[in-house]
């Protein structure tokens, strides 16, 4: 029966294969919007999974998590730096370390922050070795940069008119190993250094100084008050003790000794004046919660392509079976039995479907690889594309649909009177 | 060898007043040789759809050694058509994209009968039918060929009763020759019981007996000369 089989769709193969694509096509878009779905919740998931609590100044939730732990440029308002003050001498906290960005360099964003955060967010370095003083840089495993390469910050960005802070230039001292996060992309730099370019910190006198991306286009404005440029000091030490005249900041990432003292924390600065505390992790949920609608949505698009091509394929079979139907007649004279006719036209169709679910899931799996590369190489966020049981019961389920639909046309041919398919 | 038996049968098809086929009584001996004339629509192709037990008559019964398969429902009947009927018809219906040797062994293999000793029996039939090539695809060969196949299929599961609906009408007149003397060589070696329905009368003129059909009724029933 196999061998009938196999030489009909041979003969018939150019028809088999457009019924293949139409399969593998239609599933293939319900499997790459599961897949790429999965892919961001997981990659958001674990790129902010070793950011705990982060405090920052009242606004948006959503646009601290996402500023903080994705890196995305955005206008972030200030807190007051002895927030950090506080938590760094807070016996709840295991660390505290402050956040602080705006500027970048060919497209890569410059974090100010200190040796606390880059040893407990890493794995360590896969060449060089921290920073140790104002004038030194360290690259994510996503930076283009060798060791030694000089990093001139750009304030906001180039294509709006930012502009460089000249003379102040980092050299690259090491480079970290991947964490699949948004930093992977960041050049790392002594958080003392960014005030000093901003003109903060030792000569304290702009506290509302923005680490603003937007700052470049309100420069006409503020300029007088918000532009007072200053040069790092290569050489100096690093100075990571914060107890004393913080300049304001835009966020704090907190780590808390345990999930009660998360909890207390949060708490505390919530309610506390000039601050906001989150837990990434609750923000992320509330945006997956979005994300899963637009899947909802993108999901009901691809089971309408599904059900067309479905309606389409027992067009297809019915028809088929119809003009068939002299051969299926001549197979029962010839004594096949019927069931071996329902098989044929059974097992014909279902090994059809097969393949194109079988090619469909190949399909969207490379789309959803694609896609998450795009989005990887944007934004240095790993975007995991992997199977669960739930796709093979997802492929399980196309099958036992498309074995059941098969049943109608075969039923059709078994029921079939050979005498009048051989009379017609 | 199976001998066939009709009586009072009969069968009318739905707006039709007369019944397209009524046989009081009819007997062919086991290994006799019939051969079935008359014009179209005088009831040959219900005939041999009867007796192949493709159809089923609205009264009457048709035994066939015995067995009565007018009584067998259609999956029976379909069991044993498969066992003791070998079929062949004016189309050839064999398939395309199989080879010679695969048609012959199709309907055996989908009924799950297709033993070593059906292959080698295959092979050997498409010898005897004079086909030296069973791996030919059969698109590739010539309509005289094709029925070869054909008679081969028919003869495959050494059927007790040949019956061959117009087997040469759509050959020339070699080919159709060549064709009635392999029915009626096969047939004679296989000892089986040989139908043959047919306006040739090359063909029919050397079976044994021959009855014509008219209107549903046989009109006439001549004994030939033994020519075997």
């Amino acid at each position: 029966m196999i061998r009938f089989v196999l030489a009909d769709l041979r003969r018939l193969w150019a028809a088999s294969l457009v019924i293949v694509l139409l399969v593998a096509l239609a599933t293939a878009l319900g499997v790459a919007v599961t897949l790429q779905e999965r892919a961001l919740r997981l990659g958001s998931a674990r790129a902010a999974d070793k950011f705990d609590l982060i405090v920052g100044a009242p606004g948006s939730e959503t646009q601290l998590v996402l500023s903080s732990v994705f890196l995305q440029p955005a206008a972030l308002p200030l807190m007051p730096g002895e927030v950090l003050t506080k938590l760094i001498a807070d016996p709840r906290v295991a660390w505290a370390a402050p956040i602080g960005f705006g500027d970048n360099f060919q497209g890569y964003p410059i974090v100010g922050t200190t040796t606390a955060l880059i040893s407990g967010t890493t794995t360590g370095f896969s060449q060089g070795q921290m920073f140790a003083r104002e004038g030194e840089a360290m690259v994510g495993s996503g930076v283009d940069l060798p060791i030694g390469a000089e990093v001139k910050p750009m304030h906001g960005a180039a294509g709006e008119g930012g502009e460089t802070h000249a003379e102040s230039i980092y050299h690259v001292v090491g480079k970290l190993q991947p964490t699949g996060t948004a930093w992977d992309r960041a050049v790392l730099v002594p958080i003392q250094a960014v005030w000093h370019i901003h003109g903060l910190g030792e000569d304290h006198d702009h506290e509302e100084a923005g680490h603003d991306e937007h700052e470049a286009a309100d420069h006409e404005d503020e300029a007088g008050e918000e532009h007072h440029h200053g040069h790092i000091d290569a050489d100096a030490p690093l100075d990571e003790d914060f107890d004393h005249e913080v300049p304001g900041l835009p966020a704090v990432l907190v780590k808390p000794k345990t999930i009660a003292d998360a909890y207390a924390l949060r708490q505390a600065y919530r309610t506390g004046e000039g601050t906001r505390a989150v837990f990434p992790a609750e923000v992320l949920t509330g945006l997956y919660a979005t994300l899963g609608d637009a899947r909802a949505v993108l999901m009901y698009v691809a089971y309408g392509a599904q059900t067309l091509v479905a309606a389409a394929l027992m067009l297809i079979a019915v028809i088929h079976v119809a003009q068939r139907r002299k051969q299926i007649g001549a197979l029962r004279a010839f004594g096949a039995p019927r069931l071996a006719v329902f098989g044929i036209v059974w097992l014909e169709l279902l090994l059809l479907v097969a393949i194109g679910v079988g090619a469909g899931f190949g399909l969207g799996y490379g789309a959803a690889e694609f896609l998450a590369g795009l989005f990887t190489a944007q934004s240095g966020v790993h975007m995991p594309v992997e199977f669960t049981k739930s796709d093979a019961a997802l492929a399980a389920t196309f099958l036992a649909v498309a074995a059941l639909m098969a049943a109608l046309p075969a039923a059709l041919a078994y029921r079939q009177s050979p005498v009048e398919a051989l009379r017609g | 060898m199976l001998p066939l038996a009709l009586s009072d049968v009969a069968i009318s098809f739905p707006g039709l007043a007369q019944p397209v086929l009524s046989i009081d009584h009819l007997e062919v001996p086991a290994g006799g040789r019939l051969a079935v004339t008359g014009a179209s629509g005088s009831g040959k192709s219900t005939f041999v759809n009867l007796v192949s037990g493709l159809e089923r008559p609205d009264t009457g019964a048709i035994r066939w050694d015995g067995t009565d398969i007018t009584t067998l429902s259609e999956s029976r009947r379909d069991l044993w058509r498969a066992q003791n009927v070998g079929l062949v018809m004016q189309d050839f219906h064999l398939f395309p994209g199989l080879a010679a040797i695969d048609n012959v062994l199709l309907p055996a293999r989908l009924a799950r009968a297709a033993t070593a000793e059906v292959k080698s029996r295959a092979h050997e039939l498409l010898s005897r039918v004079g086909l030296a090539r069973p791996e030919q695809s059969v698109e590739t060969m010539s309509r005289g060929e094709m029925q070869r196949v054909a008679v081969a299929r028919a003869l495959l599961r050494r059927p007790g009763v040949l019956i061959a609906d117009e087997p040469t009408a759509s050959l020339d007149a070699e080919a159709g020759a060549e064709v009635g003397q392999l029915l009626l060589e096969l047939a004679n070696q296989e000892g089986a019981t040989l139908i043959v329905v047919s306006h040739d009368e090359r063909l029919t003129e050397r079976l044994d007996r021959r009855i014509r059909l008219a209107d549903g009724h046989i009109v006439a029933d001549t004994a030939m000369r033994a020519s075997s």
